[in-house]
């Protein structure tokens, strides 16, 4: 009988441990909190970009400290996963089937989003604003995932833009990085020259790894190369540009929104990136702008050992789209009632570029600013939010 | 155009040679390879970094106390991670470099964060001087130069003539003999380590001096001058130098004709070389007799 009755206790018990479990899994929400994640590296090679999972973490203590979401405060989950996809793939189960969470917001590094990226769409938890321009995530479109961050090829074909029509340049080299980042930026930067009928003068590779780029820069210099536009990593930059001082070589360098954190760059390279311009997809830190303002003072209070740089403004824009979306919803939340919010997101501006989503794209923009590198790490503002006429995936 | 990528390619070969003497002193001795030899030198210049940052010394006392760091790491490692390892065989002894390895580039991101850093180092790569015209030779190159140049001397008199250098290449010998010669040792493995931990983060503050400064920053050039001591002969310290020069000038001249193979050209050579020549290209083959 004693052993008839434990046994029963214990069932009952697993009875409601799955039965507490399971509803945590389905709603991610209750009346009072709505619970979010991200990973991010905030240990390994790729802590420094850890400070976008740091910022969205702002971005929900002043939502909270404003009250919350129609009476909902947002319960926010940020993990580490060391810009590794394995671990990226046993936080985010722990946060799903553990935490329960809502939905996704970030998330640094295209291999760790790819390796979550069917769980997320099979469990059905919305993810919006990956840290990370893959055509992967969004085309075809995945019904639950929101891009913010413009594609490489876009923002390439608009720097190459800026360089011909307003810098004049006739000689363009491009140096790239030898992986789908690099390959994005050198096509887009292509399908541009071909409507001036122009071309590179010069494409040069470079392993993400290497720390040696004399043979390259050379070659650069050996071409004639007046600008040379860069899709490449902090650290190949750096070494770029000091041995292109070791040879006497000064051209005007471009790169992608990936170097866009001037006081990082201008360290590393001993001052060498005054002057680089570079494509941005968030305003500048430095900006007088209301809402910028609003965040700047709420850093001071709930992060002040935080750098108020570019990628910590990153996790800001990254997750305001879903914090629109979820006042829109109302206080009847639902999974189904946020996707239709998101879908019907246009021209959704902060301090990033306008965001529009639909039911068929949910890549959600294709504008970069371009900023140039000051005394000082200072940001100046070449040109505004510009899109890209040429991109076919709004066609 | 020739003779710069000449001049540049010495340079870095010159780098990748006397970062890969570190790794040869220590298998020369002990017929280690010492996989954790990058990342020893990676927190040796950290070190430096933060001697100079933290504290603002000037770079001639933070080189010296960085040196007495390096000495006391080296012994460290081999007294407290490898002399404890029972009846060890050589791969055993891999693996725990491997371990000593992976724990300096853990507490180096705890300590400093992964953040990259500039390293400020004296001999600047933008002070150039036009040595020829067109043909420009920057501080830095003209410090890999004279410093490998003098390490290799410095070396080759220790080796040949004090009593430590010569218990050295016994022990590489005959360990067993060279104990009943009354050479201790233990003392020579913590001796070797010392000296190798030195010259490595000798070079490693030139390879941050090019780069950047961050805790994986050592993991490609311990590869190429691992590549570069494996193409000259493990075993000959001029031939590792040789080697690092040989790879410099190979890669360069490959880099700047066809990029998109400069990565591994040079390992196709070595895979060549080795196939060829397997001791390396300037170490005498021995073959043991039974």
């Amino acid at each position: 009988m004693k052993r008839f009755l434990c046994t029963g206790f214990m069932v009952v018990c697993l009875f409601l441990a799955l039965t507490l479990t399971c509803s945590a899994q389905e709603k991610g929400f209750d009346d009072k909190e709505i619970r979010i994640g991200q990973w991010g590296p905030q240990t390994g090679p790729a802590a420094p970009w850890g400070a976008v999972a740091r910022g969205s973490g702002l971005l929900f203590d002043v939502v909270n400290e404003e009250g919350g979401i129609h009476g909902r405060t947002i319960r926010y989950f940020l993990r580490d996963d060391q810009y590794n996809p394995a671990q990226t793939v046993a936080v985010v189960k722990d946060l799903v089937e553990r935490r329960g969470v809502f939905a996704f917001v970030g998330g640094v590094g295209g291999a760790c989003g790819l390796a979550v990226m069917e769980y997320l769409k099979q469990n059905k938890i919305i993810w919006v604003g990956p840290s990370a321009a893959i055509r992967e995530f969004v085309f075809p479109a995945n019904p639950y995932l929101f891009a913010v961050y413009p594609l490489y090829e876009d923002e390439s074909s608009i720097l190459t833009k800026f360089v011909v029509e307003k810098l004049k340049a006739k000689k363009i080299g491009f140096f790239f990085q030898n992986d789908q980042y690099g390959k994005d930026g050198l096509s887009g930067a292509k399908k541009r020259l071909a409507t001036y009928n122009m071309s590179l003068i010069a494409e040069i590779p470079v392993e993400p790894g290497d720390k040696d780029l004399s043979s390259q820069i050379l070659r650069f210099k050996e071409s004639g190369a007046e600008v040379v536009i860069m899709f490449v990593n902090p650290t190949v930059a750096a070494i770029a540009l000091k041995t292109a001082a070791t040879i006497d070589y000064k051209p005007q360098w471009v790169s992608s929104d990936t170097l866009s954190d001037y006081p990082l760059m201008n360290t590393i390279t001993g001052g060498l990136w005054e002057g680089v311009i570079t494509g941005a997809f968030g305003l500048p830190p430095d900006t007088d702008h209301p809402i910028l303002n609003k965040y700047r003072d709420a850093a001071k209070r709930f992060s002040p050992e935080e750098r108020w740089g570019t990628f910590y403004l990153a996790g800001i824009l990254f997750a305001d789209p879903l914090v629109e979306a979820l006042h829109r919803v109302g206080p009847n939340l639902s999974t189904e009632a946020t996707l239709k919010a998101l879908n019907s997101i246009t021209n959704h501006q902060t301090i990033g570029p306008p965001v529009t989503w639909t039911p068929e794209i949910h890549q959600g923009t294709d504008s970069v600013q371009i900023q140039q590198c000051g005394p000082g790490a200072t940001y100046i503002t070449l040109q505004d939010w510009q899109s890209n006429d040429l991109a076919t995936w709004k066609k | 155009m020739i003779g710069q990528l000449i001049i540049e390619g010495l340079a870095i070969g010159a780098c990748y040679g006397l970062f890969g003497v570190a790794v040869a002193i220590i298998y020369k001795t002990s017929e280690v390879v010492n996989f954790g030899q990058g990342e020893m030198g990676m927190i040796s210049t950290f070190i430096a970094y933060h001697i100079l940052i933290q504290y603002q010394f000037p770079f001639w006392l933070a080189f010296i106390i960085t040196m007495i760091f390096a000495i006391l790491l080296g012994m460290f490692i081999e007294f407290f991670l490898l002399r404890p390892a029972k009846d060890p065989t050589v791969l055993g002894l891999i693996i725990i470099t491997l371990g000593a390895e992976m724990m300096l580039m853990s507490l180096v991101g705890w300590k400093w964060g992964a953040e990259q850093k500039d390293f400020a180092f004296p001999l600047s790569v933008r002070d150039t001087h036009e040595i020829l015209p067109g043909l420009k030779l920057n501080e830095w190159t003209m410090g890999v130069f004279i410093l490998t140049a003098l390490i290799m001397v410095l070396l080759y008199l220790f080796f040949r003539y004090s009593n430590l250098g010569v218990a050295m290449r016994a022990t590489q010998q005959n360990q067993n003999a060279a104990k009943i010669m009354g050479i201790k040792v233990e003392r020579v493995f913590s001796f070797t380590w010392a000296m190798s931990s030195v010259i490595g983060a000798v070079a490693a503050m030139f390879f941050a001096a090019r780069s950047v400064l961050d805790p994986t920053y050592m993991m490609e050039p311990f590869m190429r001058a691992f590549a570069a001591a494996v193409l000259g002969g493990l075993t000959s310290i001029p031939g590792v130098v040789l080697g690092g020069i040989s790879l410099g000038l190979i890669e360069n001249f490959f880099g700047y004709a066809w990029p998109h193979w400069k990565p591994i050209v040079a390992f196709v050579v070595i895979i060549l070389v080795l196939t060829l020549k397997p001791s390396g290209l300037f170490a005498k083959h021995y073959v043991k007799k039974v």
